[in-house]
């Protein structure tokens, strides 16, 4: 208990927070943007007539032309954090309207929406407002201090998401087979210059850039925090990232990762950062008063909270191991656990319609419901396959067809392997209940591919 | 002011391109010196744009030109018969209408370039065609059919409602013909925009299209090979297998077959000839040719084929794709030869048969889709969203 309390009254100079804030609320926004100018809103959001929903979130839906209103706010949110201006409203606004934006589609799904969602979830309860930040320079007061578990725990965060990707690269696929990475790196990244059709072509290289991989996400966190290691480690952060960025559309992933690793740095290096930043604003900053210390509340509560978060967070990724069936093939388990980048998988999957009051058949033309970029994804991840069943066992139901089954004709190819059948076909896919419960209509991969 | 580590990275970060060149170049140097070259040259380079050649000079521009002589014979058959409206003619423009459907089947896959931007594809060979509206065009003599709701009133479907199915015998066709000019203005009109969009996209292949199809060789959605692939998997999946085959046999409309939805209705139903079987195989076989790289003129090159069977060479997937596609091909072949040379015929006598080709062509689908667009890592849609 004494250790416990003694590091809970640990302070570090709050520039680290300031300077972690500044850079994710300006990074989240120019997310928000970007996503806004690709017209991704549109084609995404309010174009499809039919949304993934996450089971439990079914309510969470696009809200028309709104939408854009909702992006606005959480872009706006994003910049007033990254000033700390109304900081509070303005994180506890950005969580909850990202998250929001997330759990509207699952189509969208990455990894990296996810951990901004769980991050600003955590900004929360940090006080990253109380020094260069708008809020301090009205109050005219900032503080030098804030507790440093608030920085350990954006240190324990980045931690899961480098050591569980790490943990999930240990694969039979990823070892041993080089999959998917001898794929996307011999016929997907053919374009890149001189490297592209020579190197990328190298089996060796597969292999060395698949273990490669595995080590670097598993020992980069420590890499970081041990200090006499932090500068390369941080070199290797900045190549590995803008590397899979070159190699790989990911989007604003690579980046979010060497902004957020920032935080490992000393407070003192975050402090000449900032000042070397703000050299413009230096004249408002010297009229703030540098308090001490943060007055911490009664943060019994947060500290709890945060606690309980961490636990989740720790567990939350072998869930898996309760379902039978192989995971990358059933996909039961699979999200909200830093698996990225393990698998090349494409499905084919339509949906027979049988009239039971008359025993005639037809197949669905999906164009008919879903966007391609929908099609796809459902083609292939169990879920989507049965809620876009029992949404066209509702759309057919209020056609006056009452009477119906519906079965997938279904097949995936995985990581290089050739296509195989999905889904059993005599299952009524109707009569099977979304949830949490395993599902037994996925025709086994009959393979080990995941080892952990 | 001294420059902190994190901020000489920043500057780094800066000249991120340079960054990148310099350690892809340490990082390609490390790797040559440490494995002998030998190793390096075993491994043969496949040169993406050898097959983009292949299909250009080999199988594209030959076929699209091919398409063009056919079409112009069949304008110069059409002039005449509508001048001349007598059987002599009409089994003229008949005979060069057919033989220009044909080859039409070897081009209609390829919409890229000029003909996805002129809508090409929909202009030649939407079917069922839209009669009432044809009638109202004809008697309104209305000759600017680039509205989007005409596509179902001209191209190569027009011209068989045209030629076939503005009256129920051949006689009355010609009679048609000989007493309302506005049925001939309409025909000419017809196959006057074919001939025009198709002199357009020759042109555009052969002065500069050529070029840029060839050159564009990369792996992003917007480049040649990604494209191509694309819209011979699209045609595959719709225009030949729902098209030809699907809708008319019911495959999606609950067990209620739609004959009057086959390809070239009109010359089958009023008995002129029988051509749907005909136009599905020949489909069949310009989408074989496509994939194995095959010329008119028998020869073979590069193609999706050679890149398949390389890229399972050098051990980037377990099974060897192209004999199992292959297979595919053939079983599909017989499948449709199996069926009658009239479609209306075949759906409303036994659709068995025609579900059975439509399962062979299906299963050439799901090794497109699945096994072969992922180990060329070509994204089915167009759709540019963030992955992870």
């Amino acid at each position: 208990m004494k250790i416990i309390s003694s590091y809970l009254s640990k302070t570090q100079e709050s520039s680290s927070l300031a300077l972690f804030r500044l850079g994710f609320g300006f990074l989240m926004t120019f997310s928000i943007v970007r996503f806004w100018l690709k017209g991704w809103i549109k084609t995404m959001y309010i174009d499809p007539s039919f949304h993934f929903t996450f089971y439990g979130f079914e309510w969470v839906k696009p809200v028309g032309e709104y939408t854009y209103i909702l992006f606005f706010i959480c872009g706006l949110s994003a910049f007033l954090v990254a000033i700390g201006y109304k900081y509070y409203i303005a994180i506890i606004t950005f969580f909850l309207s990202f998250t929001y934006i997330e759990l509207m589609d699952k189509t969208t799904y990455l990894n990296h929406y996810y951990f901004v969602s769980i991050l600003s979830f955590l900004m929360i309860f940090l006080p990253c407002n109380s020094s260069y930040s708008i809020d301090s320079f009205i109050k005219k007061k900032s503080f030098k201090y804030s507790p440093k578990w608030c920085v350990d725990s954006i240190k324990t965060l980045l931690f899961i998401v480098y050591f569980y990707s790490g943990l999930a690269k240990i694969n039979r696929d990823w070892l041993f087979e080089a999959q998917p990475l001898k794929i996307w790196l011999a016929t997907g990244s053919y374009d890149l210059p001189i490297i592209g059709s020579t190197l990328m072509q190298q089996e060796w290289f597969h292999y060395f850039m698949s273990w490669g991989g595995m080590f670097y996400d598993l020992l980069i966190p420590f890499i970081l925090l041990y200090k006499p290691t932090r500068i390369i480690g941080f070199s290797l952060v900045v190549f590995f990232h803008v590397f899979t960025a070159v190699l790989f559309p990911i989007g604003m992933f690579p980046y979010i990762m060497i902004i957020s690793t920032i935080i490992f740095f000393s407070s003192n290096t975050h402090e000449k950062i900032l000042k070397f930043i703000l050299k413009p604003f230096k004249n408002t900053i010297k009229k703030t008063i540098e308090i001490d210390n943060i007055k911490i509340k009664k943060n019994k509560f947060a500290i709890s909270l945060i606690s309980l978060f961490f636990v989740v967070q720790f567990l939350f990724p072998f869930r898996y191991a309760i379902y039978p069936g192989e995971l990358f093939w059933n996909e039961e388990g699979y999200r909200f656990s830093w698996r990225v980048m393990l698998m090349e998988k494409r499905g084919y999957t339509t949906f027979k319609v049988v009239d039971n009051s008359n025993g005639n058949s037809f197949f669905v033309r999906n164009d008919e419901f879903l966007t391609e970029f929908q099609e796809r994804q459902m083609s292939f991840q169990p879920d989507f396959i049965l809620e876009y069943a029992h949404f066209l066992g509702d759309h057919y139901n209020n056609k006056g067809l009452n009477d119906i089954e519906i079965y997938a004709e279904s097949y995936v190819a995985l990581n290089g392997r050739i296509n195989k059948r999905f889904v059993n076909p005599k299952i009524d896919l109707l009569k099977e209940k979304r949830g949490f419960n395993s599902k037994h209509w996925i025709i086994d991969l009959n393979e080990e591919i995941n080892y952990l | 002011m001294g420059l902190t580590p994190t901020v000489f990275y920043f500057c780094a970060m800066k000249n991120l391109f340079n960054f990148i060149i310099t350690s892809c170049i340490i990082f390609s140097f490390i790797s040559c010196s440490s494995d002998s070259d030998e190793d390096i040259d075993q491994i043969p380079q496949f040169d993406r744009s050898s097959i983009l050649k292949n299909y250009a000079d080999n199988i594209i521009i030959p076929r699209y030109s091919d398409f063009q002589s056919e079409v112009l014979k069949l304008k110069s058959d059409i002039e005449n018969f509508t001048k001349e409206p007598n059987t002599i003619n009409y089994d003229k423009a008949h005979n060069s209408w057919f033989e220009t459907y044909k080859k039409w089947q070897h081009v209609e896959m390829f919409n890229i370039g000029k003909a996805e931007q002129i809508m090409y594809l929909n202009t030649i060979n939407t079917y069922p065609v839209d009669e009432l509206r044809i009638n109202n065009n004809i008697n309104s003599k209305k000759l600017d059919l680039s509205n989007e709701n005409d596509w179902s009133c001209q191209g190569l479907s027009g011209i068989d409602f045209m030629l076939h199915g503005v009256e129920g015998t051949k006689e009355e066709i010609i009679e048609k013909y000989l007493t309302d000019p506005n049925y001939s203005d309409y025909l000419n009109n017809l196959i006057e925009i074919i001939s025009n969009n198709t002199n357009t996209i020759v042109e555009d292949w052969t002065t500069n299209y050529k070029d840029t199809f060839i050159q564009s060789s990369g792996n992003s959605n917007s480049s040649s090979l990604n494209m191509l692939t694309n819209d011979f998997v699209y045609y595959f999946e719709k225009g030949l297998r729902t098209n030809k085959i699907g809708i008319p046999v019911g495959y999606f409309s609950g067990g209620n077959t739609l004959a009057e939805k086959v390809e070239t209705y009109y010359s089958s139903k009023n008995s002129i000839q029988n051509v749907s079987r005909d136009l599905a195989a020949e489909a069949l076989i310009a989408s074989e040719n496509l994939f194995i790289g095959k010329s008119s003129s028998g020869s073979t090159g590069p193609s999706l084929k050679s890149y398949l069977d390389y890229l399972y060479s050098s051990n980037v997937n377990e099974n060897n794709l192209s004999p199992i596609i292959l297979n595919n091909f053939q079983k599909a072949k017989i499948a449709i030869n199996e069926l009658d040379e009239n479609f209306i015929y075949q759906i409303n006598n036994d659709k068995s048969k025609m579900l059975n080709a439509f399962d062979k062509l299906q299963s050439i689908v799901v090794n497109m889709k699945t096994d072969m667009l992922s180990i060329l890592s070509i994204q089915v849609d167009y759709i540019d969203a963030d992955g992870d």
